[in-house]
């Protein structure tokens, strides 16, 4: 479900000052290195127009005055001052581009350390995307306002004093109506900025509906195949590559249309700096030398205006960035220790729900007024329709949502008193989808227990029923299990994640048996780790196999945040209810699956 | 709008000229845009040019007051014709690139749903998308961007460059002096800049790898409360990306200073040579304007000119990745003689047919039967037993390899694939179901209009208008990631009612009443056996349940016929029926031997 909230175009269009405070507070560190670069395109920008100065002199004091020596003078200072601004230019190039690159270093840090504290709430209502948006693009808009975009600003800024500054020094009255010129540039070039930016965001929607249409029509061409659908589709795809074709023309349209009008706009200064220079000059108040500079100026003025319209225009954006940035670290995790919590060492004893109820953010309840006393050391089988509740009674076990009413006691006390790293680092997890990270065997185990040596976690591995399986593997321990473990099979997956809870030797043990299909000897091996973790150990299991259910001390059928059944295998079978109508139903599958008729049918008839 | 062309004819081993051959219907359009780009340099070297005429001839001179308003007229009509013309330039690129970039989407388009079956099983969808997003971008931007601003930096060079010749020609000569060399620096430069941003750019991937497995891992993380950990780890790559930016700026921060120097030293000495030329009188001073302004519009965009070279060369990589996926053949859906004009009847006859997609790996070998019609025939065997590939041999979705299949009499190749695939409806085993509305989806398969009332008829056969009408927007709920999430059951309750609408003669049923729930699956059956009615039916079944019905069933393993007959026939027969009968009865029998034991235990 999408709410407006994940709308990734959403924008503040207002000029937001306290945001503007906030994103120079997230730098303030780097002040130095800020100060630096501004400094330095100073420098540059201040020597551009003395350039243009220079040229002036050139003509005036040496060309038109026939002086050799003065020439060479000016062109030696020329020279050096070359080298100097060389020095600036990399100066201001290095400052602010690693400035930039730790902004951005900084920012994804920073998100990234608070993203680890949020609770499994916030993850259940903000969709991954999201989050990668926040950490990568937002991130790199914010650090590109603080190093390049002010960078920019500032140059343009320098420029355009500087050059206002040579004009009035070499012909006040010119220099004024040039300035005159200089404010309609700018709202002219911002306006136009605006509107080019806001055409392509047009084309941005535009194309990711072109992806979107493409995705879809390549994952569906068997059915678009079967239906015949080619010739509508291209059809409905022409009207969206004509509407691409539209706003992608548009906004070229508006973007070559920019410049030339800022040009033709500039060069109604030019022409009065010849016409009323003209005049100037042949009163001798203007020389030629200061013609060619005010051409100059005018002419290359145009650059610092652009660039300033182009920050101004994505200055918008960055803090629309910065503000969705800070709304990720201003998020606060649900759950957190209480001041007083405490670490009592173990959490070994009985499990008590207590009159629990339970709902995620605004849905409906999943647990009402639930109830439950565990003995320590009991095995729970939890079985039930999906959606019952199953899932979310283990959740809050582990604590990561806690009840909305009532209270969880583990050996007699309310686990809020506790603090969360005493609960749950003494719970051993294995999902349903087990999820490995990218990186090796060994590395994926040792998870479970980051200071465990190579024969710790062998020995894991052997106990988890996982070590047979492992050496076959070309490179054993050392293998790669590739994004998310995607390079095994489920089974596979599901041995390493029980020897990472075996390492962990959790005082309690909570796995969601998977659903999908495991071949027969692997089947057996996970069973096989599952007993000897469960051992002694007080645990739950969300049960899909019917051994696992048979050995259960008690078993839950959850229907509708309820338990429905409760009793041993035998007690329950005898009931005849949903507990054995489930049960009858996965034994046919089950043996089915085992014994698979077509292989041993036609195995048989070879 | 482009007028459609097949881009077949544009193929070429040289990526140059397939560009250019792209390019038909707009190459006179192009070559405009370049031409205003020329006409726009030359007005901005007249404007030089008038500036000396100006400091020259009427500066100082007697009739300076009555032509200064037409000297400055003068630079507002060059600046007006340099800004029209860079104009005029802009939009005749823009057209040309935003048409070949909708003529390329459209083609591909097109050419990928038109592509064979086998093409796309052996083919990511991953890749598919790239060449037909972000690959059609590279081509687009090498028309908007990169050869129009590399021709707009060749027509400044050589435009100025003829009127500083005009102007004195040694002078000139001496002013390009550096130009090789900076064209040749900025070339190397961009190689070397374009493979550390590549690793930047790698480390990008590894980083947003890193976030990802991390978010998507949270419960992993949460339930070994490693956050510690993670925080460390994200460090490292974060820090590498670090590291690696700094290396990318470190050689951005000496390439430009040092260019800087080059040029700056260029036009330095370009000015001193010039001033002294003037000061001897071997120019005026007016001459010496003109060239101090044009030499600027030499030097420093060539600069740029590296740049556009790297990148114009990885436009071309794009091009010709595109090109690999227009090569490819697509399926010829009109071709075959033979469209009968009424409703087919659905007698089918399988004559010693085999199919392979690689030589000497058949999948499927010397099938024979015989199905009458109206009647319903089941295939059953293993997983790569060759059921669905033989299911699929009928709308033409493969092609037999040898042997003959005859449809209503008539050899299967004689019909057009899109006549038997309009006459045939499949149901899949995981249904696809596209993000638009259910009625989109109901409807997807049906070219004529359809009422209200037709749809909800098709909904109710398939048992699915119920789940439909308890969604918030009933008919109009969107599927998929900006609607609701369906269920399997639905889903394939949906591909029912779809395939009820669409009315076919002939019925390919994929059976995957496995991954629902038992009441689901009464439901599901009932819905198929209403459309199943008076439609020759295949059904590729996984349990033995559900060929019962079937009027043939035929067995199948490792790609040939074991066995065909009917329920009673295939049981009085010793084989592997039989066996998978006698597994699922066994089966049977231990469920209640357990369960008495059970009881007996517990009493």
């Amino acid at each position: 479900m999408t709410t407006p909230y994940f709308e990734e175009e959403d924008f503040t269009t207002k000029f937001n000052g306290r945001t503007i405070l906030r994103i120079l507070s997230q730098v303030k560190t780097h002040w130095q290195w800020i100060i630096g670069f501004v400094l330095m395109i100073a420098l540059v920008s201040i020597l551009d127009s003395y350039f243009t100065f220079l040229s002036k002199r050139i003509i005036d004091e040496g060309i038109v005055a026939g002086d050799q020596f003065a020439l060479r003078s000016i062109v030696t200072q020329y020279g050096l001052l070359i080298l100097v601004q060389a020095a600036g230019v990399f100066g201001f190039i290095y400052l602010a581009g690693i400035l930039g690159e730790r902004v951005r270093y900084d920012l994804r840090q920073k998100m990234f350390n608070h993203l680890q504290d949020l609770s499994l709430s916030y993850y259940n209502r903000t969709p991954v995307g999201w989050i990668m948006s926040r950490v990568t693009s937002d991130a790199e808009r914010v650090a590109e306002l603080v190093t390049w975009g002010l960078l920019d600003i500032t140059w343009g800024l320098m420029n355009i004093a500087t050059a206002t500054y040579f004009m009035i020094r070499i012909n006040w009255r010119l220099g004024l109506i040039v300035f005159a010129i200089i404010p309609i540039l700018v709202i002219v070039a911002a306006e136009f900025k605006k509107k080019i930016i806001i055409e392509f965001r047009k084309v941005r929607k535009i194309n990711s509906k072109i992806t979107g249409a493409y995705n879809e029509n390549i994952t569906g061409v068997r059915v678009v195949k079967a239906f015949g659908r080619e010739d509508r589709n291209m059809n409905e795809f022409g009207e969206l590559t004509s509407e691409m074709y539209r706003a992608g023309y548009r906004a070229a349209w508006l973007s070559a249309l920019f410049l030339p009008t800022v040009q033709i706009i500039s060069a109604f200064a030019l022409g009065s700096i010849v016409w009323y220079g003209g005049l100037q000059a042949t009163v001798g108040n203007l020389t030629i030398g200061g013609i060619q500079a005010f051409v100059s100026y005018v002419v290359f003025m145009i650059w610092p205006i652009q660039e300033m319209a182009r920050v101004y225009a994505e200055m918008q954006q960055a803090i629309a960035s910065a503000e969705r940035i800070f709304s990720l670290i201003d998020a606060e995790p649900d759950i957190k220790d209480l001041p007083e919590a405490v670490d009592p060492g173990t959490i070994q004893g009985d499990i008590v729900y207590k009159h629990v109820d339970f709902q995620y953010e605004d849905d409906d309840p999943v647990l009402e007024d639930f109830n439950l006393h565990i003995k320590q050391g009991e095995t729970i089988a939890l079985v039930g329709p999906t959606g019952g509740g199953k899932t979310t009674i283990i959740n809050l076990l582990g604590r990561f949502f806690e009840p909305t009413q009532g209270q969880i006691l583990l050996n007699g006390r309310d686990y809020k008193e506790l603090s969360l790293n005493a609960i749950q680092s003494r719970i051993g997890v294995v999902l349903q989808t087990p999820y490995l990270f990218s990186g090796t065997i060994l590395e994926n185990i040792r998870y479970g227990k980051l200071e465990a040596n190579d024969e710790e976690i062998e020995k894991a591995a052997k106990l988890a029923g996982a070590h047979e399986f492992i050496v076959n593997l070309e490179k054993g321990y050392q293998e790669e299990v590739g994004e998310g473990g995607n390079l095994l099979s489920v089974g596979q997956k599901q041995l390493i994640s029980l020897a990472r809870a075996v390492l962990r030797a959790p005082e309690i043990f909570i796995m969601d048996e998977a659903t999908s299909s495991v071949d027969t000897l692997t089947e057996a091996l996970i069973q096989k780790g599952m007993e000897n973790l469960m051992e002694g150990r007080t645990s739950f299991v969300i049960a899909h196999r019917l051994s696992t259910i048979r050995r259960a001390d008690r078993i839950l059928v959850i229907e509708s945040g309820k338990i429905t059944e409760m009793g041993t295998h035998a007690e329950l079978l005898r009931q005849r209810g949903h507990y054995y109508r489930l049960y009858t139903s996965q034994f046919r599958s089950e043996l089915e699956r085992e014994y698979q008729p077509f292989q041993a049918a036609t195995v048989a008839t070879d | 709008m482009t007028t459609s062309i097949d881009l077949r004819e544009t193929i070429s081993d040289k990526p140059l000229i397939g560009l250019f051959r792209l390019m038909r219907d707009f190459r006179l359009i192009y070559l405009g845009a370049a031409l205003s780009l020329g006409v726009a340099a030359a007005a901005r070297s007249g404007t030089y040019l008038l500036l000396g005429q100006f400091a020259d001839n009427i500066l100082g001179g007697e009739t300076a007051a009555q032509s200064l308003p037409l000297v400055a007229l003068g630079f507002l009509g060059l600046a007006g014709v340099t800004g029209v013309f860079t104009f005029i330039s802009g939009t005749l690129a823009a057209r040309t690139s935003e048409s070949i970039a909708q003529r390329l989407r459209n083609y591909i388009y097109d050419h990928i749903q038109r592509l064979t079956f086998s093409y796309h099983d052996q083919t990511k969808t991953g890749e598919l998308i790239q060449r037909s997003t972000s690959d059609i971008d590279a081509v687009r931007r090498f028309f908007a961007e990169q050869a129009i601003g590399a021709g707009r930096i060749f027509l400044l060079f050589i435009v100025n460059l003829a009127a500083l010749l005009y102007l004195n020609w040694q002078l000139a000569l001496y002013s390009i002096v550096v130009v090789p060399f900076t064209v040749l620096m900025s070339f190397f430069f961009f190689r070397q800049v374009s493979k550390a941003y590549e690793a930047y750019q790698e480390q990008d991937a590894v980083l947003s790898n890193t976030l990802q497995e991390n978010l998507t891992g949270v419960r992993v993380v949460k339930a070994f409360a490693r956050q510690a950990f993670e925080r460390d780890k994200f460090d490292v790559e974060n820090w590498e990306k670090f590291t690696r930016g700094k290396r990318l700026l470190l050689m951005h921060s000496l390439y430009w200073p040092i260019s800087d120097i080059l040029t700056g030293g260029q036009m330095l000495a370009g000015f001193t040579i010039g001033a002294i030329m003037a000061i001897n009188g071997d120019i005026s001073v007016g001459t010496y304007l003109s060239y101090a302004g044009m030499v600027i519009w030499i030097i420093w965009p060539i600069r740029n000119l590296g740049r556009l070279i790297v990148q114009m060369s990885s436009g071309m990589v794009s091009f010709k990745r595109i090109t690999k996926v227009i090569q490819q053949e697509r399926e010829p859906l009109c071709e075959g003689d033979y469209t009968p004009a009424d409703c087919l009847r659905g007698q089918i006859i399988f004559e010693n047919v085999s199919f392979a997609y690689e030589e000497d790996n058949p999948v499927l070998q010397d099938i024979n039967f015989r199905c009458e019609p109206g009647q319903i025939v089941a295939l059953i065997g293993s997983t790569g037993s060759g059921k669905t590939t033989l299911a699929n041999l009928l709308p033409r979705f493969y092609e037999y390899t040898s042997g003959r299949i005859t449809l209503d009499g008539v050899e299967l190749k004689r019909y057009p694939r899109n006549y038997l695939r309009g006459q045939i409806g499949v149901v899949e085993q995981e249904p696809f179901l596209f993000s638009r509305t259910i009625r989109e989806n109901i409807t997807y398969g049906i070219d004529r209009e359809v009422s209200e009332d037709e749809i909800i008829t098709a909904a109710k056969a398939a048992a699915v208008h119920e789940s439909i009408t308890s969604f918030p927007n009933e008919y109009d709920t969107l599927v998929g990631e900006k609607g609701v999430t369906l269920s399997g059951g639905q889903k394939q309750r949906l591909a029912i009612a779809r395939t009820i609408i669409k009315d076919p003669c002939i019925l390919i049923l994929d059976d995957a009443t496995s991954s629902v729930d038992i009441e689901t699956e009464t439901e599901i059956r009932a819905a198929l056996e209403g459309l199943m009615e008076d439609r020759t039916t295949f059904i590729i079944a996984h349990r033995i349940q559900s060929v019962m019905i079937a009027d043939l069933i035929i067995v199948l393993d490792g790609g040939r016929v074991v066995q065909i007959g009917s329920h009673e026939e295939l049981l009085s027969q010793e084989g592997a029926y039989r066996k998978i009968f006698d597994i699922q009865t066994r089966i049977e029998a231990e469920l209640e031997k357990e369960i008495a034991s059970v009881e007996k235990l517990a009493s």
